[in-house]
């Protein structure tokens, strides 16, 4: 039973890092329909901005953390602003040049700093362990988890409740009818890139205490997001932060009972399954076109 | 009559379409009279291999609108299906006389598992190499284009599935000689003819698979069955309105796209000597889309030469110090501007250029005759 309990909260864990990484593509994916494949990228320029405020300025990791959102989600507005919107209705070539700008990110920071591996120290306030349901888990987890589902409100309302989140909508819906209405949809889509990528750079920040540090560290979760923003659903954020959870806990599980690459194999096959049964994500309902 | 000169002006058409392609592969087979270097042979070799991927990639992307982001795993699929026939026409340096290949006996394995038995036989490891990335494909592309899966999750699906294979050929160490994949290979050797990686025989032979399957893929784009496909990539609820068995089109060129990969990967097994999972990961996979992009996505020979051309300036800056370190941050701008401002690639461009030089030549050449006229007009 400790066991079984131990799992979920392995799973939630991993759960709440998948949701951090997902949220903001999931809203660039999802708004302006661009697979952002710099996103893995932006994940590591956060943990990278942590690393740099706490060794340059002795900053702990809490307090850097809206210096280095605001810092990454300028990099995402100037490529927003210079590459994509050249790109409006080329809808596939933003993976290329996406990944392009990766490749660039990921090679000037080697350039900068080196590749080696560099390290984050926890936040000293929440360095210990705390019981939950009689189980030792380290504090830093239990804040992890708090975070993503703050940010995921956070974002919530921004896009339901704000009026740049209605700006938004009203330019999904229709972009010509939007303009005609006055909404700056430039403005509005580099804001928006910016949100999405502010947040990757905050995912990585927090994250950062938990691995270590290297230019490539972003390959990784960007395929990992990838498949919890289609698994999601494109346009719910509800979907998003569901298939988080579920693919936190299914690869825990897993993992559990087999190995890291057995779970690893069959959460990708299903993943694939699943696009081709209900490519708009397991929740969203079928919409009339 | 008029049907005969309909068909002359025709061939010439054929023969001027054609021409860019055989020009590329006379300077292929040429090359060695100019480089009297086996090492840099070699080399080259392998360029024009990842070249045969690159233009696989052109077929099913630039024609077929299927962006594939898992290219690299009919590669990785043929090229293990060659290193495995090789491994077992090596001399068991490491093992006993039993011939299992050393990795097998290093994990314990007793007998030759029974998929590896067949590849006993060179003829039924090419035809594997040709066919089960085809086959591989043709499953894929059932599942996928009959469920009318489009787009960006086309390319979802396609990279997950090669990330899977990737997965599943690093766990299986004893099958697959895992991470280090499959080496110490035996030399090929077709007809009694031994192609040794650094001899020219397999530079000619890479060479013949060059203008092989660039001739093949520019037969397919010009037959009944490319012109569909090219339709459907332009207008696919049209072409559906029209009768035609849509996935049936797409399924078939994905399956050709991924054999001709299927052929690079085990051309390129013969080429490096040995296969490993890398050849079948994300890194080379989305390079594929790059040299693709780079050279033309549109046109056969375009994505050929951008493969040479960028891997070959990739490999030569990446030995100098100086660029070591900056030439992926060249890579990656080069590339960005290529999608910004050159959506056709290098291919487009020069179409763009050809154009101008022919309309200035006939711009001039009518200036001219317009002279002529005058002066006769004038006696």
């Amino acid at each position: 039973m400790d066991q079984f309990i131990e799992q979920i909260v392995t799973g939630l864990s991993i759960g709440s890092i998948l949701l951090l990484v997902a949220l903001g593509l999931s809203i660039i994916y999802g708004s302006m329909g661009i697979i952002n494949l710099a996103h893995g990228e932006f994940v590591m320029l956060g943990a990278y901005a942590a690393w740099v405020f706490h060794t340059y300025f002795g900053w702990s990791l809490l307090t850097s953390l809206v210096p280095i959102f605001l810092v990454v989600a300028a990099f995402g507005w100037v490529i927003e602003r210079y590459v994509l919107s050249l790109l409006n209705n080329r809808p596939l070539d933003t993976i290329l040049a996406t990944w392009g700008v990766g490749i660039m990110l990921q090679q000037a920071v080697r350039l900068m700093v080196g590749s080696e591996l560099r390290y984050v120290q926890l936040p000293p306030a929440l360095s210990d362990s705390m019981n939950v349901f009689g189980i030792p888990i380290s504090s830093y987890r239990v804040f992890l988890f708090v975070v993503s589902i703050a940010l995921f409100a956070a974002t919530w309302l921004l896009m339901n409740r704000t009026t740049v989140g209605m700006k938004l909508r009203a330019i999904i819906q229709d972009r010509s009818v939007a303009a005609s209405f006055g909404i700056n949809a430039k403005r509005v889509y580099a804001l928006t890139f910016a949100y999405g990528a502010g947040l990757a750079g905050l995912a990585g920040a927090l994250v950062s205490p938990l691995k270590s540090v290297s230019p490539d560290m972003g390959t990784g979760y960007v395929v990992d997001a990838f498949m919890v923003v289609v698994l999601g659903g494109v346009q719910s954020l509800a979907g998003t932060v569901a298939s988080a959870f579920i693919l936190g806990e299914l690869s825990g599980g897993i993992a559990f009972l087999q190995n890291d690459t057995v779970a690893k194999a069959i959460v990708l096959l299903a993943i694939v399954v699943l696009i081709r049964f209900r490519p708009e994500g397991l929740f969203t309902a079928r919409v009339r076109a | 009559m008029p049907s005969n000169a309909t068909t002359s002006s025709g061939l010439q058409r054929l023969i001027a379409q054609l021409a860019p392609l055989l020009i590329v592969c006379a300077l292929v087979f040429a090359l060695p009279l100019l480089l009297n270097n086996d090492f840099l042979l070699n080399k080259v070799a392998r360029y024009l291999v990842l070249g045969i991927l690159t233009v696989s990639l052109g077929l099913s992307w630039g024609f077929g609108g299927i962006l594939n982001l898992g290219q690299a795993m009919s590669f990785g699929l043929g090229s293990y299906a060659m290193a495995m026939a090789l491994k077992l026409k090596t001399v068991p340096v490491h093992t006993g006389a039993s011939g299992l290949p050393d990795f097998m006996v290093w994990n314990n394995v007793a007998h030759l598992p029974w998929f590896w038995e067949p590849f006993r036989s060179l003829t039924f490891a090419i035809a594997a190499g040709l066919l089960v990335p085809a086959l591989v494909a043709a499953a894929l592309g059932w599942f996928m284009f009959r469920g009318r899966v489009t787009g960006v999750y086309v390319s979802i699906i396609t990279l997950a599935t090669m990330v899977v294979i990737n997965l599943v050929i690093i766990d299986q160490q004893s099958y697959t000689g895992g991470f280090n994949g499959i080496t110490d290979l035996a030399q090929l050797e077709i007809f009694g003819v031994a192609f040794d990686a650094y001899g020219r025989a397999t530079y000619y032979l890479v060479a013949t698979c060059v203008l092989l399957s660039l001739l093949v893929a520019f037969a397919f784009t010009k037959s009944r069955a490319g012109l569909i496909v090219q339709a459907i990539r332009d207008h696919e609820s049209r072409v559906r309105y029209f009768g035609y068995d849509v996935a049936l089109y797409q399924i078939f060129v994905f399956a050709l796209s991924a054999a001709i990969a299927g052929l690079a990967g085990m051309l390129y097994t013969v080429v490096m000597e040995f296969a490993s999972p890398t050849f079948l990961g994300v890194q080379i996979s989305l390079s594929v889309v790059v040299w693709c992009a780079v050279g033309g996505r549109q046109s056969l020979v375009g994505a050929f030469l951008g493969a040479v051309l960028v891997a070959g300036m990739q490999g030569a800056l990446s030995e100098s110090a100086a660029f070591l370190e900056t030439w992926t941050l060249v890579m990656g701008a080069l590339f960005v501007l290529v999608v910004l401002f050159l959506p056709k690639g290098l291919a487009g461009l020069a179409q763009v250029v050809l154009r101008w030089i022919v309309q200035r030549r006939q711009a001039s050449s009518r200036g001219v005759a317009q002279g002529v006229g005058q002066t006769e007009g004038s006696t």
